[in-house]
């Protein structure tokens, strides 16, 4: 079922895939403008926090600096306040050196930064040094330098003065704290504290604060004067500066923050932000990127689907899945339209299925038996079934298994066409092909095609099967034809040269005789373009020996004719002399009875009667030159003559009178001697002689009975240069009749004879210097024997 | 039209045969009209031409024999001999069972063709008194009214006047003045002369 998902099914699915408007890249930017927005966001707080964290810092920094300004500055105070004890008591006399030593070396004690406190004469002379161990300085000692002259601008001012810093043996960056003491107006001397700078720093500021921070201690002139560097870095953001104002002097403090951290640490956070956004819209391409390829798949998945589905309903052929118990899984569009049936009609259903017809029953359970059983033959089952309205219909179904996408066999695939329309039409085609071999058979002509490149005979009908035998088609027609086929240059075209656009062309017309059966046929050959489009060649041969052989009779016939007609211009002529002659004597005769008439009468002129003789006289010099001119006719027609065989004469004589002998049943019997010498005649003339002889002899036989019609053509030489032939008959002779009568002009003895025939035949004859004559048979009939010259044996052949 | 002369009509295409025919005919006193073919006499023909035809049967052009048809369907009534040469005697023969009175063969003697002639010419007056005589008839038969007409054919077929004068719807009286009108246009006296030359005529 996988292979097959509910149609409906799918709809759902189509139709939301279908509705997905094509483009919305707008949705797809969106996350881009999230992303963004937020990492925009973040960096901004982060660097609010850290601005924030600064500021926190920087207001430490300053109260810090505040206060170790407030210490520095109240400790100094305190050693003022002390010099200044010592200074009153000093001028009033009232110290001594022991006290002094005492309150001076326990304040140094107390105070570690300074170094010790020393009494000084006004020229700068050392006369006591308290603590007593202290080193810095020894009695007797002069001041000297900066020192000197910090003392000295004292003395003159009267006022406390801190000497510029100074650096005396190891003990680093030290400054005099100085007072003068005066008398009076006398300068007694001065107290000075020798303090240390790291001393003091050390002692007013705790540890950890300068753990925190860098200390630069600068001298009035900006000179570094001391420093608790370290090795750690700094935040140049965190910086302060103290200045602490100092009798006659200044002191400044620059503190700088030690940073928090490593340097990197403020970057931290911004730097994660930009990579989790980097993270995140490379991971937003591959999802965008992802999803396009998945709604490509989706696209051909769906276009697939459609295809299949409209291929499914568009097919002609019906569609059934049965799965392998036979239940139908699927039917297509056809398939319902085919049985009638809808498709929720037919799902779900098990053999015996609604379209099955009784009468059928047990032949398609036979045939879904063997389906399932997977016996389907390949040229499908046959058979007839039934629509919901119950009329029956042909189909032919094919069965082939329908695997899954695991290659699982989940069923069977059936498709199913209706042959009902093939199959009618497959009858008509048997029947137009069966009218055709029957009208083709049914032709006298044979008429076979054969292809003009190979001459292989394609097609042949009853009537050339008849001729060439009943194995012709697939032979070469070269071959098999070659008793009954005209000489290569007879064709009109070659066949094989003649190119596809010139078809058809005829080839061959003509008329051709069959070398073995002698039977004449009339060829017509055209080249075509055959079924299949190559070009062939047909030939109608038909069977003409019959009308050929009328056609000869006809000619035959028609030859007689004109010999026929010929005698009969003769006759013609001879009746046209006739009357011709007749005008001058019947002419003559009237004159003559006019002149007799009007003689006897008495009534008569002598010019007049001189006139009608006159006329009459010329008259019958008119008959004589008729007749002249008669005799000059016949004697105008000199014969052609030539040697010629007598034999050759009596065929082409026989040629014409065989007709007349069939039709009577007549035998003609020719019996001539061999070697017979050729005679000199004009052929046309003599063969009119021996025609018109054997009609004659023919038409005499015409009552007696069939078996004694013989007429016998006989020849034999008298002489040298003489010949005799005789033609004799059986027929009734010529009991009674003037043998010599039968050959003047115009006697006949036939009812419809001219009675020129023989006369003619006379003068041919002795215009030969021949005899004709007649002599009667003793068995019964006539002879008619003539005479021709023969040829010479001698050397006269020539002339 | 009485006096009109019988013609002997000559048609031969040749001249020496017209002339000594002329002669011959002209000895007898007959009246001789020649043509050198059948056209040139079919344009002298008239209908009411007397005497006879003596017709050469071969001659060029129009043969004697398609003369005499042409003759027959104008109605010529021209008695007509044939002359003809050997050979031609089968279509003469055919030509008098078309109706030619008489036919002779060449050469011939001079009495045979007279004596054909006399028989042509007596036939010719035969049908000449004829056809006076059926145009006399003819020219009184018009005179009559319709009505006389009606009366003349009944009486002919034999009807009683009664009988008349029921069939036409008149009366007796009237039917005999008819008929007495007939019978004076007529020329006739009695009913049997009536009937005579209605029937003449018919």
């Amino acid at each position: 079922m996988a292979a097959f998902p509910q149609p409906a099914k799918n709809c759902g699915m189509l139709q939301q895939l279908s509705t997905k408007p094509p483009k919305q890249t707008w949705l797809w930017l969106a996350p881009y403008f999230a992303i963004g927005v937020f990492a925009l966001a973040m960096l901004v707080l982060t660097a609010l926090l850290q601005w924030r964290e600064l500021d926190t810092a920087r207001s430490a920094l300053e109260g810090d600096m505040h206060w170790a300004e407030r210490t520095i500055e109240s400790r100094l105070h305190a050693h003022q306040d002390f010099l200044a004890e010592l200074g009153r008591e000093q001028e009033f006399r009232q110290l001594t050196y022991e006290a002094f030593q005492v309150r001076a070396a326990r304040y140094a004690s107390e105070n570690p930064e300074i170094h010790a406190i020393i009494w000084v004469d006004t020229d700068g002379k050392v006369e006591w040094v308290a603590p007593n161990d202290a080193t810095a300085t020894f009695v007797g000692d002069q001041l000297a330098g900066v020192r000197l002259s910090a003392l000295q601008e004292a003395l003159r001012i009267r006022r406390d003065v801190v000497s510029p810093d100074y650096r005396e043996g190891s003990r680093g960056a030290s400054h005099d704290i100085i007072l003068p003491v005066q008398r009076g107006s006398a300068d007694l001397g001065a107290f000075i504290a020798l303090q240390s700078l790291e001393g003091l720093l050390r002692a007013t500021l705790p540890a950890v604060f300068t753990a925190r921070y860098s200390l630069t201690v600068v001298s009035a002139d900006n000179r570094e004067v001391f420093s608790n560097s370290s090795v750690k870095p700094t935040d140049r953001q965190l910086t302060g500066a103290i200045n602490i104002e100092l009798p006659n002097n200044r002191l400044g403090l620059n503190i700088v923050a030690y940073r928090g951290g490593g340097a990197w640490l403020p970057f931290l956070p911004a730097a994660l932000i930009i990579a989790l956004t980097v993270i995140a819209s490379v991971t937003l391409v591959q999802l965008r990127r992802h999803a396009r390829r998945r709604a490509a798949t989706e696209e051909e998945l769906r276009a697939a689907y459609a295809f299949r589905q409209a291929m499914s309903n568009s097919l002609i052929t019906g569609l059934r899945a049965i799965d392998l118990d036979g239940t139908i899984t699927f039917v297509n569009a056809s398939f319902c339209r085919m049985t009638g049936f809808s498709e929720s009609e037919l799902i779900g259903i098990r053999p015996p299925y609604p379209y099955w017809p009784d009468e059928e029953f047990d032949q398609l359970q036979r045939n879904i038996d063997t389906a399932l059983a997977g016996k389907a033959p390949h040229s499908g089952f046959e058979m007839r079934i039934m629509r919901k309205n119950g009329e029956r219909f042909d189909v032919r179904l094919y069965f082939s298994p329908l695997i899954d996408t695991n290659g699982q066999q989940i069923g069977w695939m059936a498709s199913m066409n209706d042959i009902t329309e093939p199959k009618r039409v497959r009858v008509e085609l048997e029947r137009a092909h069966e009218r055709f071999v029957t009208v083709i058979d049914g032709l006298d002509s044979a008429v076979h095609v054969a292809d003009a490149q190979t001459g292989e005979i394609l097609f042949a009908n009853r009537a050339f099967q008849n001729i060439y035998g009943f194995d012709a088609v697939g032979r070469d027609t070269a071959l098999l034809t070659a008793p009954c086929r005209p000489a290569p240059d007879a064709y009109l075209r070659d066949p094989q040269d003649i190119g596809s656009d010139e078809l058809p062309c005829e080839i061959y017309d003509g008329e051709i005789q069959h070398a073995l059966s002698g039977h004449w046929y009339h060829l017509h050959e055209r080249a075509i373009r055959w079924v299949d489009g190559r070009t062939v060649r047909v030939q109608v041969a038909a069977d003409i020996t019959d009308r050929k052989h009328i056609d000869e009779v006809n000619l035959q016939q028609q030859k007689r004719l004109e010999q026929t007609s010929r005698l009969i211009t003769m006759g013609e002529m001879a009746s046209s002399l006739a009357h011709e002659l007749n005008q001058p004597l019947s002419a003559i005769a009237n004159y003559c009875a006019g002149c007799v008439k009007r003689m006897q009468a008495g009534n008569y002129k002598l010019d007049d009667l001189l006139l009608a003789m006159q006329k009459a006289s010329s008259q019958a010099e008119r008959a004589g030159k008729i007749i002249r001119r008669m005799r000059d006719m016949v004697k105008k027609g000199d014969p052609n003559r030539q040697p010629i065989a007598l034999s050759e004469l009596i065929d082409e004589a026989r040629a014409f009178a065989d007709i007349e002998a069939q039709r009577t049943g007549t035998q003609l019997i020719v019996d001539l001697p061999e070697q017979l010498p050729r005679i000199v005649v004009d052929r046309i003339m003599i063969e009119q002689v021996l025609h018109n002889l054997i009609k004659n002899g023919i038409e005499a036989m015409s009552d007696v009975p069939v078996d004694r019609r013989q007429l016998t053509l006989q020849a034999r030489p008298v002489d040298a240069r003489t010949l005799q032939v005789t033609v004799a008959d059986h027929g009734h002779g010529l009991a009674g009749v003037d043998m010599e009568k039968i050959f003047a002009p115009f006697y006949t003895t036939k009812p419809e004879g001219m009675g020129i025939g023989l006369a003619i035949c006379r003068s041919i004859i002795e215009f030969h210097q021949g005899r004709l004559w007649v002599t009667p048979r003793r068995e019964g009939g006539t002879e008619f024997h003539f005479t021709v010259p023969m040829e010479e044996d001698d050397g006269e052949r020539n002339d | 039209m009485t006096e009109q002369r019988q013609i002997i009509h000559v048609v031969d295409d040749d001249e020496a045969m017209r002339d000594s025919m002329t002669w011959l005919l002209e000895g007898e006193g007959y009246q001789v009209a020649c043509f050198d073919s059948a056209e040139t006499f079919l344009k002298a023909y008239r209908r009411n031409m007397r005497g006879c035809l003596v017709l050469d049967v071969r001659m060029p052009e129009m043969s004697g024999l398609e003369l005499h048809e042409k003759l027959d369907s104008l109605g010529s009534q021209l008695p007509v001999i044939f002359v003809t040469g050997h050979g031609d005697v089968p279509m003469a023969v055919g030509a008098l069972q078309r109706g030619a009175c008489d036919f002779i063969e060449k050469p011939f003697h001079n009495e045979d063709l007279l004596s054909r002639i006399v028989r042509a010419l007596e036939l010719d007056s035969q049908i000449h008194a004829r056809r006076q005589r059926d145009g006399a008839i003819s020219h009184r038969l018009e005179q009559l009214t319709q009505r006389e007409r009606e009366v003349m054919d009944l009486v002919v077929a034999g009807k009683l006047n009664k009988q008349i004068a029921d069939e036409l719807n008149i009366s007796m009286k009237t039917v005999e003045a008819h008929r007495a009108r007939v019978m004076e246009k007529m020329g006739v006296r009695t009913l049997a002369e009536l009937v005579k030359v209605v029937l003449t005529v018919n």
